[in-house]
């Protein structure tokens, strides 16, 4: 039966499977020590991310400068929480969640109005007033001070006389995030495939053609800003219980814009593209991180790179390492290649 | 009988531009009416301002919608399609990434009601009602000649073939009335005439039609009246035989003098 099945699955399929497989297993691997899995979690923490925050640019075709607000908002919620309330995880979960989703609407409802660029602006300004608050509310966050001490995630059994597990160490937090992500990805994929998602692609692609077809911009346009922002709470609210130390300074702009890098490197749009774009620029992030101090270089030149990969991606392969279907198919007719990137002056080959 | 559409003294300024200026006319249940008038004389502003992607400045739209008549000047877009107000575009607008199918579907979109909760959960309703949507889609794409065609890419599809998707498209949001802004423009002579044998089977399911077109053959061979419109203003109705040989509206096209050479 299982071989029956195996066969009929698609190359696709068996290599999701197959990656899937050896997350699982990775922990086992020989040579992966405890700094590895940390690298991979914060790996599986960006898809998290970079998933939420795709559902704005890459389905819905708005620039997001400011999506680390809200993973901001995640993770100090979920560390408030811990430290004043003593509240369990598993509880933090749907409230990070649902207190993302409630500010992407405070900030979305009343801005999603505007169109492109001045958008962008409105979210960069958000996630700096965040990290503002963040810094200067010192009674609530304790401002620059950071918050200390974020009690570690916990499987508490004790009400129905069962004994009490405290995440220790990387493993039980490797884990905790795959299912995260699988989640994130199970989500992603059902809503792309559904009557939401579809209103959210005719507004990419066409608005007033949209709104032709009956589809409140600004309902939607709402809707997806709501549970991009909740996505990136429920990343925060990880975030927050993983490193069990917040600071203002974790959710500077330039978070937002590693995250918007990772999607327009993989594909903005494409679910599995995105996720590639994680994995290649936190690995290549601690690569450099390594190999830079050795040509007597400071750590931060690698946000240079990132810069340079940028430039290049725009060049070469404006669609990202996996475009959605459509472009893809585009690229390969070669009628729209480089269709939207005219040739830089002065520069030839 | 009440009309499907009545437009009473119609005005539409943009700054001091007299866009449209006291437009009256009606349109009857199951009619397939032309408007037309020359370059700049206003024929999409009036569209705009019934499909609500322009507020009227002054007058009266009217639409007979499930046998309650609605003002709908100035309403939003979305909640004119709502009503059973479906329209093209002059330059195709389709979403052009999208699948054949998926424009479609989301024509269906004002239809029905899953979001989020139910895209995730995919509970009973919510799969009946995709299950719903994807078969009158298919019906919708057979019935414009597109069958089979579901899985290509939009844009991929040749210039003709993408008119009548974005027609399948308009009626897909099940409308009373469907407006098409000059669905022949760019056409050859097969074409224009696949075209118009299409506007006739959709008047037979009961959709009223108001049709802007230059194609004067498509004009005289699908509408039943015309309304010539001048400089934003009403110039002349009739039947498409009078209307040609009205002298003044030879004049608006022709230029003064045109009338007395013809």
């Amino acid at each position: 039966m299982g071989n029956l099945d195996l066969q009929n699955l698609t190359r696709g399929a068996k290599l999701r499977i197959g990656i899937l497989i050896l997350a699982l297993v990775l922990p086992f691997l020989p040579l992966v020590d405890n700094y590895v899995l940390h690298i991979v979690i914060l790996i599986y923490l960006y898809m998290i991310l970079s998933l939420g925050l795709n559902i704005v640019p890459g389905f819905n075709g708005l620039l997001d400068l400011g999506y680390v607000g809200f993973y901001g908002i995640g993770a100090y919620t979920s560390g408030l929480l811990t430290v004043h309330f003593g509240l369990s995880y598993w509880l933090i979960i749907p409230l990070a969640f649902i207190n993302g989703a409630i500010w992407g609407i405070l900030l979305g409802a009343p801005t999603l109005r505007l169109t492109g660029d001045y958008f962008a602006i409105v979210t960069f300004g958000f996630s700096e007033l965040v990290v503002l608050f963040l810094t200067n509310e010192i009674w609530l966050t304790r401002g620059p001070l950071g918050l200390p001490g974020i009690e570690p995630i916990s499987i508490d059994l004790t009400l129905f006389g069962g004994p009490k597990w405290e995440f220790v160490g990387e493993l039980p937090y490797y884990y905790l995030a795959i299912i995260m992500v699988l989640a994130t990805v199970f989500v992603m994929n059902r809503i792309q495939n559904s009557r939401l998602g579809r209103a959210w692609f005719a507004i990419r692609d066409d608005e007033v053609a949209a709104v032709s077809c009956g589809i409140n911009l600004l309902r939607y346009k709402v809707i997806a800003f709501a549970i991009s922002a909740a996505f990136g709470a429920m990343g925060g609210s990880f975030f927050a219980k993983w490193v069990t130390f917040l600071s203002p300074d974790m959710f500077k702009f330039w978070e937002s814009f590693l995250i918007l890098c990772m999607i327009v490197l993989g594909g903005m749009g494409n679910i599995w593209g995105v996720m590639i774009g994680a994995v290649v620029l936190v690995s290549l992030s601690e690569v450099l991180r390594e190999i830079l101090p050795l040509f007597g270089l400071p750590a931060e030149v690698r946000f240079l790179a990132f810069g340079l990969i940028m430039v290049l991606m725009m060049r070469y392969r404006p669609a990202g390492l996996m475009p959605i279907p459509a472009v893809a198919a585009q690229m390969k007719a070669g009628r729209v290649k480089r269709k939207k990137v005219p040739p830089t002056v002065g520069l030839k080959k | 009988m009440t009309p499907t559409l009545k437009i009473d003294k119609l005005y539409k300024y943009f700054g001091g531009l007299e866009a449209l200026k006291d437009i009256t006319f009606e349109i009857n249940q199951g009619e397939i009416i032309g408007l037309i008038g020359p370059n700049g004389a206003g024929k999409t502003t009036l569209f705009n301002c019934v499909a609500g992607v322009e507020r009227p400045s002054n007058g009266k739209i009217l639409f007979m919608s499930d046998d309650h008549t609605v003002s709908i000047g100035g309403k939003k877009p979305e909640k004119i399609t709502a009503l059973g107000i479906a329209r093209t575009f002059q330059n195709i607008r389709l979403f052009d990434n999208l699948t054949v199918l998926d424009n479609v579907k989301i024509g269906r979109h004002c239809r029905f009601k899953s979001t989020f909760f139910g895209a995730v959960v995919r509970n009973r309703f919510q799969r009946e009602e995709e299950r719903a949507i994807t078969e009158s889609g298919n019906q919708f794409l057979e019935f414009v000649g597109l069958k089979g065609r579901g899985k290509d890419i939009a844009s991929s599809m040749p210039y003709g073939d993408q008119r009548r998707l974005e027609i399948a498209r308009a009626l897909a949001t099940e409308p009373h009335l469907l407006m098409l802004d000059e669905p022949a423009a760019g056409m050859n002579p097969q074409e224009s005439r696949n075209l118009m044998n299409l506007i006739h089977r959709i008047r037979d399911r009961g959709i009223t039609i108001l049709l802007i077109e230059h194609d004067m053959k498509v004009v005289m061979g699908v509408c039943e009246r015309v309304v010539v419109i001048n400089h934003g203003q009403w110039l002349a109705e009739g039947k498409p035989i009078e209307v040609q040989d009205n002298p003044k509206v030879i004049e608006a096209y022709l230029g003064t003098g045109a009338a007395n050479a013809a």
